[in-house]
């Protein structure tokens, strides 16, 4: 192993959830390697994968827990909601249902989550826009709505916007534990020009929020 | 644990010549027709073969002595397979988002036609099975079992069992909750405590937890061995052993990587998930081959 990936700053545990095929295994495999497997199977419990990120001079490490979405595994997984200090919960823009799923996957979190996990939703498939039945707009309302973080729109087999929201992540995390870290909305910016913006409420103040422009 | 000792201990049965190893498996195939002529069958002495070096050695061997490590008379299978509703069945929509990503489990260079019409069969037997046992419940990893028997056996004798070993070996996996797989997983540490205090120990203080050995126990390690012979010789020992043999296995699995991984100890939060994930990850056919060593 190379003895860099052990020196870290700042460790962050990120546990992934949403409904079956949504394709959160694709989503940890496209921020770990950069690549899409065509061959993914389905996940059974949870499966860990870790990597270090630099931001602003630091080492943040990221540690994401990828749960099976079948409904009989969440008795298990649930008990990995307690520790983590990010939530994201992925769902398919291709598939309604997936999406109207999340009102329960949020409750969850805050049922079995700690009470200042950090929560983004993931709407995965972006490529798959010609088969749309999510608007990136009802994903920004209801993020509104439920005090989260913030909506993005992703593509695991196209890369597209998954390390950003991977980075989105880290980089929250890290203003709520590292004050010399400035909130200068810089990382939406980071967001590919031609993708969708993310909706930001900070997580310190709620007097801070963006308006989700699509 | 005096099973998997013994399996253990058949792996330093190595170092033998290539012709030795010739003559010592025509002597087993021997033995297992042998067995297989008595009447009634010598389902004791097959047991043993299933379970000592080498396995079953051979599909074609295994479609005959499968059968009967389950006791499942092969003359009473219909020859035709009833026809399945998928429409109203309530698990129809998970088993097909399983069965169209189990592209893995099927053989390297089979062509897409021959492995499309194996993956329709696949989702018959499962929702055979469900359907005639409404008692059963469908969790992600059992079409990882259920797809080898498909390989070894072909759709009719798959079906008849897979469904008798559902009602038996999984059925625990199969209630309608996980608690009682969660039972069985509870088993893991005081067995690892038994044989090494020590691993117990290092397990406990990194705070592990036995998730890693959930998809092990519920598909029979199918999940995670890519070489489909390890996965066939690993069956050959669970059909012959007590339905709670995988769990064991687990456990000796679990030691063999500690004993592997022995020069890292955890001395900070960070290190010990790495040393989890690392253990998580690094269990390959390697680890297998380890603790089975192939014959011949």
């Amino acid at each position: 192993m190379d003895p860099q990936d052990d020196s870290f700053d700042f460790l962050f545990k990120i546990i992934l959830i949403g409904d079956s095929n949504v394709g959160k295994t694709c989503l940890v495999q496209s921020f770990k390697t950069s690549q899409f497997c065509e061959r993914q199977q389905n996940t059974i419990g949870v499966d860990f994968t870790v990597r270090t990120l630099s931001i602003e001079g630091r080492r943040v490490k990221m540690q994401v827990w990828d749960t099976a979405g079948q409904e009989r595994f969440r008795t298990i997984t649930q008990s990995y909601y307690r520790s983590a200090h990010g939530a994201m919960i992925a769902y398919d823009i291709s598939r309604r249902a997936t999406f109207d799923s999340l009102p329960r996957w949020i409750h969850e979190l805050k049922q079995f989550g700690a009470a200042n996990v950090l929560t983004a939703l993931i709407g995965n498939k972006r490529d798959l826009e010609a088969e749309r039945e999510v608007q990136f707009e009802e994903a920004c309302k209801l993020a509104e709505a439920k005090g989260l973080l913030a909506a993005v729109e992703t593509s695991a087999r196209d890369a597209w916007s998954v390390e950003e929201a991977f980075v989105m992540m880290a980089r929250r995390l890290l203003m709520q534990n590292d004050t010399s870290v400035a909130d200068d909305h810089t990382h939406a910016v980071m967001l590919r020009s031609n993708s969708h913006t993310v909706s930001l409420t900070s997580a310190s103040s709620a007097d801070e929020k963006k308006p989700c422009a699509c | 644990m005096k099973k998997s000792r013994s399996v253990g201990a058949s792996s330093s049965l190595n170092g033998l010549g290539k012709q030795d190893g010739e003559s010592r498996r025509k002597r087993k195939m021997a033995e297992i027709t042998q067995a297989l002529n008595m009447t009634p069958v010598d389902v004791p002495a097959l047991r043993r073969m299933a379970i000592s070096e080498g396995g079953l050695l051979t599909d074609e061997i295994r479609r005959q002595v499968w059968p009967r490590l389950l006791n499942v008379s092969v003359d009473n299978i219909p020859e035709q397979l009833e026809t399945v509703d998928r429409d109203n069945n309530k698990d129809f929509n998970q088993v097909l988002l399983d069965v169209q990503r189990s592209l893995r489990r099927f053989p390297p260079g089979m062509p897409d036609e021959q492995r499309e019409g194996l993956q329709e069969e696949l989702t018959d037997i499962i929702l055979r099975v469900l359907v005639k046992n409404p008692q059963l419940h469908y969790y992600q990893g059992y079409h990882d079992i259920v797809v080898t028997f498909l390989l070894v056996l072909g759709e009719r004798l798959a079906t008849a069992l897979v469904e008798k070993l559902s009602t038996h070996h999984l059925r625990d996996f199969m209630d309608p909750t996980m608690d009682n797989t969660k039972h069985i997983l509870n088993y893991l540490m005081p067995i690892i405590e038994r044989v090494n205090p020590e691993v117990y120990d290092f397990m406990q203080q990194a705070e592990v937890g036995t998730i890693f050995a959930l998809s092990w126990l519920i598909t029979w390690f199918g999940h995670v061995l890519s070489d489909f012979r390890h996965v066939v010789r690993l069956y050959d020992f669970f059909l012959a052993c007590h339905p709670l043999m995988p769990i064991y296995f687990a456990a000796v699995v679990r030691l063999r990587l500690f004993d592997s991984l022995s020069s890292s100890k955890p001395s900070s939060e960070s290190l010990v998930s790495d040393i989890q994930q690392k253990w998580v990850s690094s269990f390959t056919a390697t680890a297998l081959a380890a603790i089975f060593r192939p014959c011949c």
